[in-house]
């Protein structure tokens, strides 16, 4: 314990210094701008400073991507809310509740719950991280396929709860997620799959092109359609930005929970930061005393989604730092970035380099105090963007699509699939097909059948596991209960209604 | 201030290259005009990123080329940003950084072109590999290992990345055992199988010996407690440096030598001015400080083919590759 205090201090100190201070700070800036902007990811933003970052000292390097990594998860809440384009690919939920706030007139409220939210789930998955870092990446060891197939499930499950109207419509648009996820390199064999003999679909439909095409770009078709219609003015009310004393106490349990799924499921390799969100949003949405708001414009459903998004932050530097697994994307390329400074990641990095440990953990919890401080600060000025009349915001929004799907990989394909996932995504919503599960199939399809095959090909075609195992059992029961919760619920009411149209 | 000491090293020892270089550059006055692409088929990060963004650094600090290395990352698939690199222009501006995964992927039956379709430039370096299994599995020795997997063909889970590196050698190793056979799982690349083993959900595999380090041992050498994997053997020609007591397979009595080398291609029919010109410039590089401590950084072999070594080189390893990617492929 003392240790951990003493390298804390030592981390600090290194973030204190002006350099380190100035780098935190930069790359939180930087990365909540970019991750407001929809189309720029958190990713791309690392990947194009990671070579430049090769000519820095290595804890001024890592101090600057980890502020980024922060930033740009909480930035995403801003468009995802005032627009209805999620900034990055975890802030998805937000926009279910955050949008229909913003458009009853209460933007300042919906975007000061998920700042709040934001920075609680930032700080919860910072003291695990700070505290119990070991103990909890050999935990994750444990998990093997199955134990991963039937937590993905559990999260497939929301496909039915997060369906508005039409559940047969929420099923296909989910299924149609999933079949869109199918092309690529099959996941048991290495071989190439409904490519179509175009060979760049090797690589498969890749998760940012699709989710900017379905989410930002069929947005923007369909503002483009109504841009001769008068917005209608929602005054904002300027109070709601500073959130009071008593939302911290009604809400406090909500971000105690959805920050504990989020930093467990940050943990999980390969188990991003999308996926803690959906988990948190059905959890709450399934213990809620209002469920029926949740997609509707809950704050509980936005409380929910941003406190787990970023407390998926935290939990995945947990098995980077205490074994050198990296936890998410944006991890991995962190790891390269250590590499290069001769810093090899793995379970003895707390044993040679504690500074540049010290220095992660630090830099993380600076980065969200900073990312408070900033973006409480700009949320006034920023709520205006829903005014900016549309004419002048969507040239440039559509501009940031292009580069984003475009940059992540370099490949000019990415934009192509972008630009027909904006029709196939527009044509879905005028026909009534929630977008919701399209994207939920579409993320948690491809993951969930790797790891059912492998763990199959372990077995030899057995599926016992997931009855015998005791997590996966467990998850397979949460799985069950969340699924038929609801439909009970549902009975519940009517034959309370029938009964009192009776009496 | 530790960096700017480094930095001043560095320039030192340039000049001394700069010298020799200088010849060699007068004769092909007319390469490079303008600014080099290197396209690395992988995202950033990787080794492969690591080792072409090392180059890169090694060959600007040191004024081994008058015009910038730019580096690109084409994620996605490997075979996506080769394809790019197989169908750019050959005008010597274009090159290209991958390693045994193209030939695998030809041999494999998933691509359809191989390293016959570049033109060769360098080899940078090579790393090799050593099979794993949990310290508690009861195995000490390749052999012991082995004949289970004879004795019990088809139980033992062997960890990989199914068609790549990781599957093609665990496919060397039981070949050189008559009747012996693994079960191959998906896993996926190092990190992934060290997770695996750890949790006792695989019961073996390979990882790059960087890795072994790494995941095995503390800081000063010793045998890290912790750790709940430990390696068998090495696949490399020799023992490596900083495993002194792990034998090679050949040691062993066991026809299996895999490490992986860096390549540098060109596109088909670039320039010969342009292919030697840069294969001088990575070859000077290599011996620079900044390369030479990455290559004992990561116990890379400190490897360097070009030309005809190079082009026998490759064809001798496609000889011995060709037949166990298909292997791999057929699974």
């Amino acid at each position: 314990m003392e240790g951990v205090l003493t390298g804390l201090m030592g981390g600090l100190a290194i973030v204190f210094t002006p350099m380190g201070f100035f780098y935190v700070a930069l790359g939180t800036i930087l990365g909540i701008s970019v991750g407001a902007i929809p189309g720029l990811s958190g990713a791309m933003l690392i990947a194009l400073t990671l070579p430049l970052t090769y000519y820095m000292p290595a804890t001024d390097a890592i101090v600057l991507l980890i502020g980024m990594y922060v930033g740009s998860i909480t930035g995403g809440l801003i468009t995802a809310t005032l627009l209805r384009m999620p900034g990055t690919p975890s802030n998805v939920m937000t926009t279910f509740d955050g949008y229909p706030m913003a458009r009853a007139g209460k933007p300042g409220r919906a975007l000061g719950l998920g700042i709040a939210a934001s920075f609680a789930g930032g700080i919860i998955s910072w003291w695990f991280l700070l505290l119990l870092a070991k103990p909890l990446s050999i935990w994750a060891t444990r998990f093997g396929p199955f134990e991963y197939f039937t937590l993905i499930l559990m999260a497939m499950v929301l496909i039915a709860s997060v369906s508005q109207g039409s559940l047969v419509k929420g099923l296909i648009a989910g299924l149609l997620g999933m079949l869109v996820s199918m092309p690529g390199i099959d996941p048991s064999s290495g071989m190439p799959r409904l490519t179509f003999d175009q060979h760049q679909m090797t690589s498969g439909l890749k998760l940012l092109p699709v989710l900017i095409g379905v989410f930002a770009v069929s947005q923007i078709i369909s503002d483009v359609l109504d841009i001769g219609r008068k917005i209608e003015r929602v005054e904002s009310a300027k109070s709601g930005i500073m959130i009071k004393a008593r939302d911290w106490w009604r809400y406090g349990g909500n971000m105690l929970r959805s920050g504990l799924i989020g930093t467990l499921v940050g943990i999980l390799p390969g188990v991003g930061a999308s996926i803690g969100s959906v988990i948190a949003y059905t959890t709450a949405k399934n213990v809620s005393k209002t469920p029926e708001q949740f997609g509707k414009g809950s704050e509980e459903g936005i409380v929910a989604s941003e406190t787990a998004n970023n407390a998926t932050v935290g939990g995945a530097l947990i098995p980077l730092i205490a074994m050198g697994i990296p936890g998410s994307v944006i991890d991995a390329i962190l790891i390269g970035a250590l590499m290069i400074h001769s810093i090899q990641p793995g379970p003895t990095l707390f044993i040679t380099n504690p500074d540049v440990v010290y220095a992660m953990i630090a830099a993380c919890l600076i980065g969200n105090i900073i990312m408070l401080a900033v973006m409480t600060g700009s949320v006034n000025w920023v709520a205006k963007l829903a005014y900016i009349p549309r004419t002048y915001l969507l040239p440039i929004i559509i501009v940031c699509c292009v580069i984003g799907a475009f940059g992540l990989d370099n490949v000019m394909f990415d934009v192509w699939v972008m630009l027909v996932f904006g029709v196939i995504g527009f044509l879905l919503e005028r026909a009534r097909y929630p977008l919701g599960p399209f994207v939920i199939g579409f993320v948690l399809a491809p993951l969930m059948e790797s790891k059912l095959r492998t763990g199959l090909m372990m077995t030899a075609g057995s599926i016992t596991p997931i009855f015998t195992r005791p997590i996966a059992a467990t998850f397979l029961v949460i799985a069950i209960v969340l699924l038929v919760w609801p439909l009970i619920g549902e009975w519940r009411r009517r034959r309370a209604e029938a009964a009192g149209v009776a009496g | 201030m530790r960096t700017k000491t480094k930095t001043t090293a560095l320039l030192c020892g340039a000049s001394v290259l700069a010298a020799g270089m200088a010849m060699a550059s007068a004769a092909q006055a007319d390469w490079p005009e303008r600014p080099i692409r290197v396209i690395v088929p992988f995202g950033p990060g990787g080794t492969s990123d690591q080792v072409t963004r090392t180059f890169q650094i090694a060959i600007q600090e040191n004024d081994l080329l008058p015009q910038p290395i730019n580096v690109l990352n084409v994620g996605g698939h490997y075979s996506v940003g080769a394809r790019q690199v197989m169908e750019a222009e050959p005008d010597g501006y274009t090159f290209l950084t991958l390693h045994i995964a193209l030939m695998g992927g030809e041999a494999g039956g998933m691509l359809d072109f191989g390293y016959r379709d570049f033109e060769p430039v360098a080899t940078t370096g090579q790393f090799c590999l050593t099979p794993v299994v949990r310290k508690d599995s009861g195995f000490d020795t390749v052999d012991d290992l082995l004949a289970k997997a004879a004795e019990e063909p088809d139980t033992l889970l062997f960890g990989a990345n199914l068609g790549a590196i990781n599957h093609m050698a665990g496919i060397m190793l039981q070949n050189s055992e008559p009747g012996a056979e693994f079960r191959f799982v998906q896993i996926g690349g190092g990190a992934e199988n060290f997770t695996a083993l750890t949790g006792a959900q695989t019961n073996v595999s390979v990882l790059s010996a960087a890795e072994v380090i790494n995941f095995t041992k503390l800081p000063d050498g010793s045998d890290n407690p912790e750790a709940q994997i430990k390696p068998l053997a090495y696949t490399g020609p020799e023992r490596n440096a900083k495993l002194p007591d792990l034998p090679t397979l050949t040691e062993l009595g066991r026809d299996v030598e895999f490490c992986v080398d860096s390549w540098w291609f060109a596109p088909k029919g670039t320039p010969a001015e342009a292919i030697e010109g840069f294969a001088a410039a990575l070859e000077a590089a290599a011996e620079t400080d900044a390369i030479q401590t990455f290559y004992a950084d990561r116990t890379f072999g400190p490897v360097f083919l070009k030309g005809d070594e190079l082009q026998a080189n490759l064809d001798e390893t496609w000889e011995r590759i060709e037949p166990v990617a298909k292997q791999a492929g057929q699974q």
